[in-house]
């Protein structure tokens, strides 16, 4: 048994190369016909069974699995991952060993395993080791099309530009044609022998400058366009004046929306999981954060190395990759608030979610599609009013809803609707 | 006569050219800087603002810096030793193992098992759980498709890592696993109120009857 799985490891050893290349297909073909001891049907029981608790060359729950080929017999392996806890029990000493070295943490029986599906892994892991150390994955995610955020603001801001070009091209059109009359008025006079040529060649610039200011007409397009200027902004300033709209402050960690809720399809509410219950959304928690990036740490896009951003979190939370422990000087990350609805008006957003049943894209825009979050909707009382006076209220199964539509139905029928019905005799509206 | 006139015309040909470029140059660097004033200004800070007291409220909001605590944050920790209502009561059942049987012992789903709170329990849990878990349950959950992160086992197929089958999982062990995690599994119980767990667990359980 011994001899055929170090044959097995050798052919796998030998044609790494031709493996490597072919890893892609191999992984591909894999549900169609496994043969025996072979790296490529390994990898498949691998990801399904193992990845939850063990890497190739890291410690996730259970051991790096790096040289266990080395360090195990094949027989000892079979009987370990088919029931470790069986070879505990019998105090087996390797096996009590390596279950006091890691907390006496259970590991799952697979007795569903065949001895060659167990020697199937056993080959990937012998390839996998002696793979180079990145062998990056399936290719990372680059996020879907950056969506181009649609914003009607730049077709008012294009208008007003190609408005502004009009005038400037009219004025030049004016001062060439003034030029034009000048020149021939010029011509004429010479040539009824009225002017001395070369009289006003050499003007200084500030001749001329006084000669432009006594023309009416320039004058006037002058200011024409200084109040069509300085009237545009001032009137867009005005309007804008305490409106957030497109405010894009730079945040603490570079979290990309894109990444997490559009390409990962990760539901908004598991991260801000108070928007359904709360008034506030809520920014989450960095233990939200650790749910997953305790394991992912996207370090094959940074050479092995914890990636820059993530490591932003471990470093707020004090927390040390390597032995998993927490430390205690925690600091919070302070991220920057984008949505700062005045102190003047109430909004409570499980009102919205959970009763309107109102999609979180329609207020925040195409979320999904933002590397940086910027504020996509005015939050300006008209745009509040405007969706109120529009939508429809969603009153079925709920109700606080159906005590108003029966105290409507009783005012259609002519009946007396009485302040008790409105609920008048509540303790708290005279004894408040 | 002639050549004095046309040189003339040339001067002033050549003047007018002048002119032009230079109304031109000063005419698109105007342009140019309003665009990128207008452009650049306006993402970082959020703009214009009058009477900026009347956004920033009186009583802090939990999410803003706090001169009164020493750690200078709102959001303060509940005081020892006391469970705001709605919350974990006092630990009854500790994240070991012992804790994990002693809790499928002892605890039991306390919600009637109904369709309105099989439906909240199928949101929660697809907002929660599914982008693991996968939708049925059986460990192929979105990120996981996309070898982001490894699979959980299958709730109907699948064996437990401390022993027995997943469908065979009690009232108590499932409550008990989401609230503390388990291997690769995050603790939930900061996102998750006790009620909504156990509406996760009875939503859990249809899951595991799946074939």
């Amino acid at each position: 048994m011994r001899s055929i799985s170090l044959v097995f490891r050798r052919i796998a050893k030998s044609l790494l190369f031709v493996s490597a290349l072919s890893f892609g297909v191999n992984a591909n073909a894999q549900d169609a016909a496994a043969p025996a001891g072979d790296a490529a049907a390994g990898a498949a029981i691998f990801k399904q069974k193992c990845t939850s608790c063990h890497a190739i060359s890291r410690q996730v729950v259970g051991p790096a699995l790096k040289g266990i080929n080395e360090k195990y017999d094949e027989a000892w392996l079979i009987k370990w991952i088919k029931n470790s806890q069986a070879l505990v029990a019998a105090g087996d000493p390797a096996a009590v060993k390596v279950f006091n070295e890691y907390n006496k943490t259970v590991m799952t029986p697979f007795p569903e395993l065949s001895d060659d599906d167990v020697r199937n892994i056993l080959a990937y892991v012998a390839k996998e080791e002696s793979a180079p150390a990145a062998a990056p994955g399936a290719a990372g995610a680059t996020g879907e099309e950056g969506g181009t955020a649609a914003k009607g603001d730049e077709v008012s801001n294009f208008m007003l530009g190609g408005l502004i070009l009009v005038v400037i091209i009219a004025l030049l059109v004016i001062l060439v044609l003034n030029r034009v009359v000048k020149t021939l008025d010029r011509i004429i006079l010479q040539k009824q022998g009225l002017l001395v040529e070369g009289e006003d060649q050499e003007e200084s610039a500030a001749v001329r400058f006084r000669r432009l200011a006594k023309n009416k007409k320039f004058v006037f397009f002058v200011i024409i366009l200084l109040v069509a200027l300085f009237g545009s902004l001032g009137w867009k300033a005005m309007w804008n004046t305490g409106v957030h709209q497109g405010y894009q402050p730079e945040q603490p960690i570079k979290y990309s929306h894109q990444l997490h809720a559009g390409t990962l399809k990760i539901d908004c509410q598991y991260c801000h999981f108070n928007a359904y219950k709360s008034k506030n959304a809520a920014i989450p928690s960095l233990n939200v954060c650790m749910n997953c990036h305790s394991y992912v740490t996207a370090s094959d896009k940074y050479n092995g190395e914890t990636s820059p951003e993530i490591a932003k979190i471990y470093k707020a939370l004090d927390y040390d990759p390597a032995t998993k422990q927490y430390g205690d000087n925690p600091k919070p990350i302070q991220w920057v608030r984008i949505h700062n609805l005045p102190d003047l008006a109430y909004f409570n957003h499980s009102q919205h979610v959970t009763v309107a049943g109102i999609a979180c894209q329609e207020c925040h825009g195409p979320i999904q599609t933002m590397p940086e979050v910027y504020q996509y909707s005015p939050l300006t009382m008209k745009w509040c009013i405007n969706c109120h006076r529009t939508r429809e209220v969603n009153s079925k199964g709920n109700a606080y809803y159906d005590k108003v539509l029966a105290v409507h139905d009783q005012l259609k029928k002519g009946e007396k609707v009485t302040p008790a019905v409105l609920g008048g005799l509540e303790c708290g509206k005279c004894h408040y | 006569m002639k050549q004095v006139l046309l040189k003339y015309c040339t001067t002033k040909g050549n003047m007018l050219v002048m002119n032009k470029l230079r109304i031109l140059g000063v005419a698109f660097v105007a342009v140019a800087a309003s665009a990128v004033i207008s452009s650049c200004g306006g993402k970082q800070t959020p703009g214009l603002e009058f009477a900026r007291n009347m956004y920033d409220p009186i009583a802090p909001n939990y999410d803003t810096p706090n001169k009164n605590f020493a750690n200078g944050q709102t959001a303060q920790l509940p005081p020892a030793n006391t469970t705001p209502i709605g919350y974990d009561k006092h630990e009854e059942y500790p994240n070991t193992i012992e804790g994990y049987l002693a809790a499928s012992a002892g605890m039991k789903n306390p919600l009637v098992r109904d369709i309105s709170n099989l439906e909240q329990g199928k949101t929660l849990y697809l907002h929660m759980c599914g982008h693991c878990h996968g939708p049925q349950g059986k460990g192929d959950g979105e990120i996981v498709k996309q070898e982001k992160f490894p699979p959980p086992p299958s709730y109907s197929t699948g064996n437990s890592s401390r022993g027995g089958a997943m469908k065979d999982l009690t009232d108590g062990k499932i409550f008990h696993t989401i609230t503390y995690g388990l291997n690769l599994m995050g603790p939930h119980r900061s996102q998750l109120s006790p009620d909504e767990r156990w509406k996760i667990v009875m939503y859990v359980h249809e899951l595991q009857k799946i074939q």
